[in-house]
């Protein structure tokens, strides 16, 4: 092996120990890097929404589990704050 | 969220939309979860989902408007909106502020910053106030703050 392909593989080892290193920091342990590969990563999306686009309309279920509304329908009179998220 | 929502209900509309979970106990669970008692597994059914939904809400006394994603997560990805993001709708559909991705860049004091500038700061005596005192709708590019 060159000297010159040594040093591509240890530079692009470090790189993958450093970003390993970031990735478990942020998870919170090496272990949850895999869950947040495995279960997160393909997920989250930054999304195409800008400012000013039109707000997608969407259908969704009532808290009682059998009417449904649209989400346009609670647009209009005032500015609607809309809050994504879950339990866990 | 509840604080801005107690604050600004009167002159903002609020709906949550609860999506697919986070940190089920069959995908990555987090041990703040188990500690704090918060363990179901990811819902195969809409049945499933609302009663996650409807723990939530009753355990945490959540007072905003509900709405729960269907089993396609069509809210999900027409919002890009896992595992927890925030948006504002103007009065004319429009996107007035988008929020950054969860959990990271999930902030709620950029929403209470649109609705400071859309509607003036939060006092004692202007919590309660009618949403007549209202103002204009901003140009949707001067509303956000991304």
């Amino acid at each position: 092996m060159s000297r010159f392909s040594k040093w591509t593989l240890g530079s692009i080892l470090a790189l993958l120990v450093i970003a390993f290193a970031g990735l478990s920091f942020m998870a919170g342990s090496p272990k949850d890097v895999y869950w947040m590969v495995r279960y997160a990563f393909p997920h989250m999306h930054r999304g195409k929404l800008r400012l000013g686009d039109d707000a997608p309309d969407v259908k969704l279920l009532a808290l009682d589990g059998s009417n449904h509304f649209h989400l346009r329908e609670r647009t209009g009179a005032k500015p609607l704050v809309v809050v994504f998220g879950s339990y866990t | 969220m509840v604080k801005i929502y107690n604050d600004y209900k009167d002159r903002a509309d609020f709906l949550t939309v609860y999506v697919r979970e986070a940190h089920p106990t069959d995908e990555w669970q987090m041990k703040s979860n188990v500690k704090e008692d918060v363990c179901y597994a990811q819902p195969k059914t809409l049945e499933q989902r609302v009663a996650i939904a409807k723990d939530f809400v009753e355990r945490q006394k959540y007072p905003l408007p509900f709405g729960i994603d269907d089993m396609n997560n069509a809210a999900d990805l027409a919002y890009s909106a896992w595992p927890e993001r925030l948006y504002v709708i103007d009065e004319h559909g429009q996107i007035a502020y988008a929020g950054g991705m969860g959990p990271f860049n999930y902030d709620p004091q950029e929403v209470r910053a649109w609705l400071t500038k859309r509607f003036g700061p939060v006092t004692q005596s202007s919590s309660t106030a009618s949403p007549t005192g209202a103002a204009p709708a901003p140009k949707a590019a001067d509303g956000g703050t991304r």
